[in-house]
């Protein structure tokens, strides 16, 4: 009995070495990741220095490697994507969330989730063939030369946000507890104002959360952009609100890299380190909305 | 109640405040009504077009024949196959590695600032788009490993990229499990080991089999990726070994075809396929949506 | 959850079922392939490039696997610039290109003895929208071109059409067809100004974004042109004269625009190679040539 108690015997935990392995691994790829993105845009850096994201001034034939175009062209296609997807997404949010039955809530949110599974080409196929057609009439008059503009880039991506902008403002709705709302009613609020004053007073930093992510991931598009964008460097208006510049074709970072400079940039260090470099550029921003959205969930969670 | 609209006082019957309030009140549903309509309408058209112009030209002969003339004729047997593949592939990649994170989120690692730098870490993951997954894989198969386009390749870059998904919903189901049965068995004497093949993984397969039909679904979708290091637009049927075999795949398909649209032939192999991708991938996460209503529904009850 | 497992232990049930042996499994199932495929040789024929010089060699090799079991791939991404890449870096065993094979091309890869070989030629043609044609455009000069490329000639009716602005689809500068579209223009790819424009990237896209705007012009090879949805301009030279990319122009050299369809290969040709290469040149690959608007080698 005693030699049982006093003999330990220390198997290894094959679990935790599998456990930490795997740790390892994930670590060494995204160091990996990380470290070569970073080492092999370094040319265009030392070529370039800042410029590269500040000048607009891209042609890579001539050794220019300005990508501030780029940025332009990304950032607005996100937040014209989430200017138009938040309000209807919002909308039915609180439809759903507030006043439906819940077999009827039930109906819409299957619906409404199986669209967020569609796939990114699909919806490019979309705007290709329809989407672009219709934009280029309706703003012909508006002065755009086809169908690839910036607010068609901007149009679709809202439509591909929409199913998962609506997803996670909802359940951000939902995350607010129903004593919440009993409490309101018996103080005597009508429904409209226990929405605005209550619900999404309460849920607003869970609603940020949700619309950065949906910004990021309209950031980060590539397929869908690619087709309907125009594709046309160097498109940086002189104001910055310019209304033409939503009519003409534009240049995102994924949709230069989604295209086939990248094979024409190998074997040359700085024009592949500048298209490295625009990978940082992305990572960056699309790294910054989605941090932003971490820190908003736990501020939330945690004061809730 | 702070910041409330104008609650009366209940000696003061304002007919101006009653008014006020009652069209708040139907603005608000006229907005929400108005806003879950658009909603549901878009949905509709997109899904309804896809199947409108793409279920009349999908038939058996559809999924069996190869492609022809560089896709204007014939069918989608090899995309299909290879949509397969990578699929698989990537399965076996992520689950045991999600295995392993899980693991580490809720056993291994020391409570506190790891656990939640790892959920970060696996969130931001989540969030990075698809096409630097895709030239990461291309910088590290084709340039330090000097791979040409490979099946492998794809499967280990989706694989990746699906990580956070099927981990993350891991973690959920792991810690949803009653600490009661944990104490029981440590009581018992059981060691971690043990602990985990008998109660952790036994009653996190629900996570395990939600998470992957979710990420399964988004990785067969995702052309980004694989473009650089997986995918070929013709001549291949199956893969023949694993360094330098590509497949065919459906969204790579579409991809390059979607470019040759106007081509009579090409729209409806084209609407085709899109409709046969669509429909697989919801259909994916169709099957795991009661499971992860189910538990959404428990939270309800706070 | 208890963090602390300090108790003692029991001794272990010799299962089956341990988990170990289970992760060693797994993990051997994923090595061993990998170490099958290193010494595996694929002895697949690889083949990338041009769009242009694609649809002869999709063709051929579909009837070389069906004749002599020939398997080989295609990859069209990257168009000319992707296949000359990937001849250099030694990916494929064929390269595809539509763009003329220059010295500077062969100094990019000085360790790979690049060579093209020409399988016939191709007219690039200046294609426009229906609605240009039936305005009344019907040619351009080089130095119209010119004027156009650079963004001074905006409108069509500087150029003989109707009102309308003038959208110019300019090809992606990897691609042969670009190239050989600035040689002309310019003299070499270095001389073209920096210019910005509106991309397109494969012939099908090009075709296909010209047909859908309105006053739409790009740069194609002849043989895409259906001359019912786009039209090819005529090429106009300072005496007025007009030459239309047609088959007999092409063949008599008269239409100035023509490049080269070439395979790029490293070293002398041999096996599977050769095979390709004697099937394209030869009176079949001919047929084929002929078949998609091209002229062949020997103009017969």
């Amino acid at each position: 009995m005693d030699s049982l108690l006093l003999k330990k015997r220390y198997r290894p935990d094959l679990w935790a070495v599998f456990s930490w392995a795997v740790l390892g691994l994930v670590l060494g790829v995204l160091v990996y990741t990380l470290a070569t993105l970073v080492v092999q845009s370094l040319p265009a850096w030392r070529e370039m220095g800042a410029g590269l994201l500040l000048k607009n001034d891209w042609f890579f034939r001539h050794g220019r490697f300005g990508a501030a175009g780029m940025v332009y062209g990304t950032i607005v296609v996100g937040l014209l994507a989430l200017a138009l997807a938040l309000p209807l997404a919002l909308g039915a949010a609180i439809w759903m969330a507030e006043y439906l039955a819940p077999r009827s809530r039930w109906g819409v949110k299957v619906l409404i989730e199986s669209l967020a599974a569609v796939p990114s080409v699909v919806y490019g196929l979309l705007g290709v063939l329809i989407l672009r057609r219709w934009m280029g009439e309706w703003l012909a008059p508006f002065g755009a030369w086809s169908g690839d503009t910036l607010l068609t880039g901007g149009v679709l991506l809202a439509i591909m946000i929409l199913p998962t902008l609506t997803t996670l403002t909802e359940d951000a709705l939902q995350n607010v507890s129903q004593r919440q709302r009993a409490a309101a009613r018996g103080l005597g609020l009508t429904r409209g104002e226990v929405v605005w004053s209550v619900i999404l007073r309460q849920a607003m930093p869970g609603v940020l959360a949700a619309s950065l992510l949906g910004l990021g991931r309209a950031l980060g598009e590539t397929i869908a952009v690619y087709l309907v964008i125009g594709r046309m460097d160097n498109q940086l208006p002189e104001r910055l609100f310019s209304g033409t510049a939503l009519v003409q074709p534009a240049q995102t970072l994924t949709s230069k890299l989604g295209g086939s400079e990248l094979y024409i940039a190998l074997g040359d260090p700085v024009h592949w380190g500048a298209m490295m470099a625009l990978c940082l550029i992305l990572l960056g921003i699309t790294g910054l909305c989605a941090g932003a959205s971490l820190f908003l969930n736990r501020l939330w969670t945690t004061n809730s | 109640m702070r910041g409330c609209f104008a609650v009366p006082e209940p000696t003061v019957d304002n007919k101006l405040m009653r008014r006020r309030r009652t069209f708040i009140d139907l603005a608000t549903h006229t907005i929400a009504v108005v806003g879950g309509l658009l909603c549901l309408g878009i949905v509709t058209a997109v899904l309804g077009w896809i199947i409108l112009r793409g279920a009349p030209h999908v038939d058996l002969h559809f999924f069996w024949e190869a492609s022809r003339e560089s896709g204007l004729a014939g069918g989608i047997r090899y995309q299909i196959a290879g949509t397969i593949i990578l699929m698989l592939t990537t399965l076996a990649v992520a689950v045991p590695l999600s295995i392993g994170l899980a693991l580490a989120a809720t056993v291994y690692l020391p409570r506190g600032a790891a656990r939640s730098a790892l959920q970060g870490f696996l969130q931001l993951l989540n969030a990075m788009p698809s096409i630097l997954f895709g030239i990461v894989g291309y910088l590290f198969f084709f340039h330090y490993l000097g791979w040409g386009k490979s099946w492998l390749a794809g499967g280990l870059v989706l694989g990746w990229m699906i990580l956070p998904t099927v981990t993350i919903s891991l973690i959920k189901s792991m810690e949803a499990i009653p600490l009661k049965q944990i104490h029981a068995a440590a009581g018992l004497g059981m060691r971690r080991g043990q602990i985990i093949r008998s109660i952790y993984l036994p009653q996190s397969v629900r996570g395990l089999f939600t998470g992957s039909f979710l990420g399964l679904a988004r990785a067969a979708g995702e052309t980004a990726p694989i473009l650089f290091v997986a995918t070929v637009f013709a001549g291949v049927s199956l893969p023949e070994g694993i360094r330098d075999s590509p497949v065919l795949a459906l969204p790579y398909h579409i991809f390059v075809l979607a470019q040759d649209s106007l081509q009579a032939g090409a729209i409806e192999n084209l609407w085709a396929t899109a409709f046969v991708l669509v429909a697989l991938v919801i259909g994916l996460s169709l099957t795991v949506l009661p499971f992860r209503l189910h538990n959404s529904n428990r939270r309800d009850h706070a | 959850m208890c963090a602390n497992f300090g108790f003692p232990n029991v001794e272990e049930s010799h299962s089956l079922i341990r988990p170990s042996w289970w992760c060693f499994a797994l993990l051997m199932a994923f090595l061993l392939p990998i170490f099958a495929s290193v010494a595996t040789a694929v002895d697949v024929l690889r083949v990338q490039g041009s769009t242009t010089v694609n649809s002869v060699v999709a063709d051929a090799l579909e009837i070389l696997q069906a004749e002599k079991g020939l398997s080989y791939r295609i990859d069209t991404q990257g168009g000319s610039s992707g296949g000359l890449y990937a001849i250099g870096r030694g990916a494929v065993e064929v390269g595809m290109s539509s763009a003329g094979f220059s010295e500077q091309d062969r100094a990019r890869f000085p360790e790979r003895d690049l060579r093209a070989l020409t399988i016939g030629y191709d007219a690039l043609a200046l294609i426009v929208s229906a609605d240009v044609w039936q305005g009344g455009v019907r040619s351009l000069t080089a130095q119209e071109m010119r004027g156009i490329y650079e963004g001074r000639i905006r409108n069509w009716s500087e150029v003989g059409g109707s009102d309308q602005r003038i959208v110019f689809f300019n090809k992606e500068p990897g691609r042969g067809t670009w190239k050989s579209f600035v040689r002309w223009l310019y003299g070499s790819e270095n001389a073209a100004p920096p210019v910005n424009h509106p991309e397109v990237g494969s012939n099908s896209e090009t075709r296909n974004k010209v047909i859908g705007t309105r006053g739409a012009l790009s740069q194609l090879s002849a043989a895409w042109v259906d001359g019912e949805q786009v039209f090819a301009l005529g090429i106009r030279d300072a005496a007025g004269e007009i030459v239309f990319p047609s088959q007999t122009n092409l063949a008599d050299g008269s239409y100035p625009l023509t490049r080269p369809l070439n395979l790029l290969i490293s070293g002398p040709p041999e096996g599977k190679v050769q095979l390709l290469i004697e099937f394209l040149q030869g009176p079949r690959g001919a047929e084929l040539i002929r078949k998609h608007g091209y002229l062949p080698l020997s103009a017969e």
